[in-house]
């Protein structure tokens, strides 16, 4: 009789038989890295908050001289400046307009090392009291270890993309201790739309992260707010007058952040490292005077919210705080908007409030309820996100006696904001650096025929220094109506066949393309002004923009870098690609 | 969707994902733990600072050190209390009102708080949510003393319904506290007197007995069980006592007054025991007259038919002859008369009779 002995599996075994189950089934594969995302991201947040505070007490010790408070911000701009250009270069500024830029544009891809920068140089940047927030580093630190861990799991780019606003979620949940809001926003901002695919995800790890910071820091509110409501249903006007002041203020802040921005990028690229110590000497000058301006502030803003006002110390702070944020962040310090726009808010509001009150106070309620309601009108002037600064200003005082009136001055914010200033602050950023984010509405239509199915490498590219006749020579087997033109630095413009053609009737053969592109009718200065299309644009965009410029050919650039010429797309590319007639053109599109 | 693996360590990925979970939520615990010490501490220190500066008189000062306190450790209340203590006496009643209001949501049991809310109250002129604030004080939570914090409460209560008069409510606060109130002389002297205001005159006079039996010499205690009696009618008594408070404390003013009053009312009471027919007849006449002159004086020309015939009625009893056969029967008459009199005056005049006039006295004790 033969006996067979039958061993169990060891627990490592089993282990990886799971393990190996749960990467054939993605969809358990994308709840349990939710679930996991969100600790992770929960407990990294939480670390950030808690090693910000101490490193904070450390450098303003209870009773210590005014001189630090110019000091330390400026010698934590200078030391975190040069970290930030030496080591950690893509973990300058809020990290938003980083995080979609990866989102959309690099497969959801974001480096290890850029996770760790932006955590110790945010944390330190914060900690001096540079007037930044914390909010935007750590969505782009959730982003970056949800990318990280999808990444070296293995995961398709598809997965670490639909990964990344998990991580989005998480983050601002631990940060902002408000867990609807930050999966609206991952919707909302991030996304561009809430009705994503991912949202299930965004939940799921919005609400372990959650758990995680009332695990480790219990529940209690960013703020702590006195009960308010209506008064009188006559407030709402003043509500409404709210509305437009904070939206006349967030786009002052706006244009005076991007103003200031576009001056710092006009700088030398060596003045760069300590460009940031502008931001720091700024806000310790400031807050030598007025130790308000330092740091997010948000003890103050509790102050306020709950009735604590002199009315001109609320403007003031209102004032140096818009100053302040706008030349920390356009200097290149490390840090978020968020937190100093629901400062700026409160102040604006309590400002508004308080002369209301003092106007009508038998009709309206104290300064407080008018601070809070301006945090969220800022935030949505600011952000642009007015379906989550409502939710959020409700998360993070819970009260929702004030939810009306708040949804009131955040839609009229909003409304002055989006016509003051087209582009948000997110994709403005973006633009700045040379990026140009997707817009919701081409991500919509990603599903139609894109211009990457119809794109081609150009027949010719020319060289700044080309002269008129060499041009006509490469200019007659293209059929198209233009020819990139390409230096040293990228994309320099679309130089037209028909001036090539006047160029040489008027005899002027040794006139070089530089010459003539200067000369150029349209007069294009740079390459973000010339008309070009983005590879996941729509065919449909690409015809209309061919229409604008009467051109039948376009650039197609990298969004991001739009100097980064990919090809051109071509009219009958175009329609051969619907299906229609050609006009006889023998170049095949390249995918 | 296709999976795309490389080939990873997938396993070891996850394994290294949760031990950095596994570590962060070590460190993250660590550091919360030590972020609570450094902030209680700092907390403390602040709200010291503000309790130094509330000691000093400058309680602005305090409220902004109590609510940087505050900021740090939310979850004090404590520092809560001391900050409704601060603005309160800082004369800010409303931000007391909403602090305090906040602390007694949380825990309605708290009984300092419900007495700082009663204070402010008080300030106020809200008395009826006052006292019910402070029978929550009473009845409430106290860390530390308790018994002695509720007595102290209680004779705040005490305070304020006698200031304002509440006899009724007095009366009720009264009875609890008898026999826990302090055994030292002032604080019996006071009861008794307390007791006499909330109406119990015979609790007072127990009070005042007692007194006087652990200290005879005790001239206040004697004026106040003369007080007691007089109250209850035994005037006889009460002139007894005044007298002996009186030898107690020769100066004592209003005792003298209370003695001569108490007097009148003895020599014109006609009800007084072991008088004569004609001593009785005589009180009896004269009651009448002095109830027809306040009551001639202040109906005016025109009285009503009713009262003009009782007026008539005593005008020819006083002026009326009557024999000694008949001066006990025409004295019970002559009481009777006075007392309609009496009771028709209270309806036919404007202006009520003084409470505590003789006759008032006199006429009162013939309507018990």
């Amino acid at each position: 009789m033969t006996m067979e002995i039958k061993r169990e599996p060891s627990l490592i075994a089993k282990l990886r038989t799971s393990l190996e189950r749960l990467r054939q089934s993605e969809d358990q594969l994308s709840l349990v890295l939710s679930l996991v995302i969100g600790a992770l991201v929960g407990l990294v947040v939480v670390a950030f908050i808690l090693l910000t505070g101490r490193l904070a007490a450390r450098m303003y010790p209870a009773g210590g001289s005014g001189w630090r408070r110019i000091l330390v911000p400026t010698l934590g701009s200078l030391s975190t400046g040069y970290l930030l250009w030496r080591y950690f270069p893509f973990a300058r500024g809020s990290g938003i307009p980083q995080t979609k830029f990866a989102l959309f544009i690099n497969d959801g891809r974001i480096l290890f090392r850029t996770v760790l920068g932006k955590f110790f140089c945010c944390s330190a940047s914060l900690a001096s009291g540079i007037a930044l927030g914390r909010e935007g580093p750590s969505v782009q630190v959730g982003a970056g270890l949800a990318s990280v861990v999808a990444r070296n799991l293995g995961l398709s780019p598809k997965q670490v993309r639909a990964l990344v606003p998990a991580g989005c979620a998480a983050a601002l949940a631990a940060a902002f201790n408000t867990p609807i809001a930050a999966v609206l926003f991952s919707l909302e901002e991030i996304m561009g739309d809430l009705h994503a695919a991912v949202l299930g995800s965004v939940v799921l790890s919005s609400a372990t992260s959650w758990m995680v910071l009332h695990l480790v820091l219990g529940d209690d509110p960013l703020f702590h707010v006195a009960g308010y409501q209506l008064v009188h249903p006559a407030e709402f006007g003043v509500y409404a007058v709210l509305g437009v002041v904070g939206g006349l203020g967030s786009v002052c802040f706006v244009k005076l952040l991007l103003g200031l921005r576009a001056w710092f990028m006009r700088f030398p690229r060596w003045t760069v490292w300590f460009q940031p110590v502008a931001g720091g000497l700024t806000v310790g000058l400031l807050g030598y005077f007025v130790p308000e301006v330092l740091g997010v502030g948000y003890n103050h803003v509790e102050k306020v919210l709950n009735g604590d006002i002199v009315l001109k110390m609320v403007v003031l702070f209102a004032v140096l705080k818009i100053i302040a944020t706008a030349v920390c962040y356009a200097s290149g310090n490390a840090g978020g908007i968020f937190g100093p726009s629901l400062f700026i808010g409160a102040m604006m509001g309590a400002a508004v409030g308080g002369v209301a009150h003092s106007m009508f106070p038998g009709f309206t309620a104290g300064p407080g309820a008018y601070a809070l309601v301006g945090m969220g009108t800022a935030f949505a002037g600011i952000v642009r996100t007015p379906l989550t600064s409502v939710i959020m200003i409700f998360e993070i005082t819970r009260d929702y006696t004030i939810i009306v009136p708040l949804m009131i001055s955040n839609l009229i914010a909003f409304f002055i904001s989006h016509r003051l200033q087209k582009q948000p602050i997110y994709d403005a950023l973006a633009y700045q650096e040379g990026v140009h984010l997707p817009a919701a509405h081409s991500r919509a239509q990603a599903d139609r025929m894109q211009v990457s199915q119809a794109m081609r490498t150009s027949p010719a590219v020319l060289s700044p220094d080309l002269q008129m006749a060499a041009v006509l020579l490469q200019s007659k087997n293209g059929g198209i109506d233009a020819l990139p033109v390409v230096d040293e630095k990228g994309l320099r413009g679309m130089l037209r066949i028909s001036e090539v053609e006047r160029a040489i009737a008027q005899g002027a053969l040794n006139k070089n393309v530089a010459e003539t592109l200067g000369q150029d009718s349209a007069g294009y200065s740079t390459a973000d002004e010339l008309p070009h299309v983005h590879p996941d644009h729509n065919l449909g965009l690409a015809l209309e923009r061919m229409g604008a410029s009467g051109l039948n050919v376009l650039p197609v650039v990298s969004r991001a870098n739009v100097r980064q010429l990919l090809g051109i797309v071509v009219l009958d590319d175009i329609l051969d690609a619907y299906g229609l007639a050609k006009r006889g053109n023998p170049l095949e599109p390249n995918e | 969707m296709a999976i795309n693996f490389a080939g990873r360590p997938f396993l070891g990925t996850f394994g290294l994902v949760f031990l950095a979970i596994a570590v962060l939520f070590a460190t993250d615990t660590f550091l919360a733990k030590t972020d609570r010490v450094e902030s209680a501490v700092e907390a403390a220190r602040l709200f010291e600072q503000g309790r130094a500066l509330m000691a000093r008189g400058n309680n602005d000062e305090a409220i902004g050190r109590i609510k940087d306190a505050i900021a740090i450790e939310r979850g004090n209340r404590a520092y809560r209390q001391t900050l409704a203590q601060a603005q309160f006496a800082a004369g800010k009643t409303a931000d007391a009102e909403s602090t305090l209001a906040e602390l007694l949501q949380s825990d309605p049991g708290d009984g300092l708080a419900s007495l700082v809310m009663a204070r402010v109250l008080v300030k106020e002129s809200r008395f009826a949510e006052a006292i019910s604030y402070f029978h929550r004080a009473i009845y409430g939570r106290w860390d530390r003393d308790a018994a002695e914090s509720r007595l102290r409460v209680r004779f705040e209560l005490i305070d304020l319904l006698e200031q304002h008069k509440f006899t009724e409510d007095l009366l009720a606060e009264l009875l609890p506290v008898q026999d826990q109130a302090p055994r030292d002389l002032k604080t019996r002297i006071r009861m008794g007197r307390l007791f006499l205001l909330a109406g119990s005159p015979t609790r007072a006079a127990e009070v005042f007995r007692g007194i006087i039996h652990d200290n005879p010499a005790d001239g206040a205690a004697f004026a106040g069980l003369g007080q007691a009696e007089f109250v209850r009618g035994n005037y006889r008594a009460a002139q007894r006592d005044f007298q002996v408070a009186l030898r107690l404390a020769p100066d004592d003013q209003p005792t003298s007054e209370r003695l001569a009053l108490c007097n009148e009312v003895i020599m014109l009471d006609p009800t007084t025991r072991g008088l004569w027919p004609a001593e009785r007849f005589r009180r009896s006449l004269h009651l009448v007259e002095r109830t027809l002159g306040e009551t001639t004086q202040c109906v005016g020309q025109y009285p009503s038919p009713e009262l003009q015939g009782l007026l008539d009625s005593a005008a020819k009893a006083v002026k009326a002859h009557v024999t000694a056969s008949r001066q006990s029967e025409a004295a019970e008459s002559n009481l009777d008369l006075a007392e309609q009199l009496w009771q028709a005056r209270k309806k036919g005049c404007k202006s009520p009779p003084t409470a505590d006039s003789p006759l008032a006295l006199v006429l009162a004790r013939l309507s018990q």
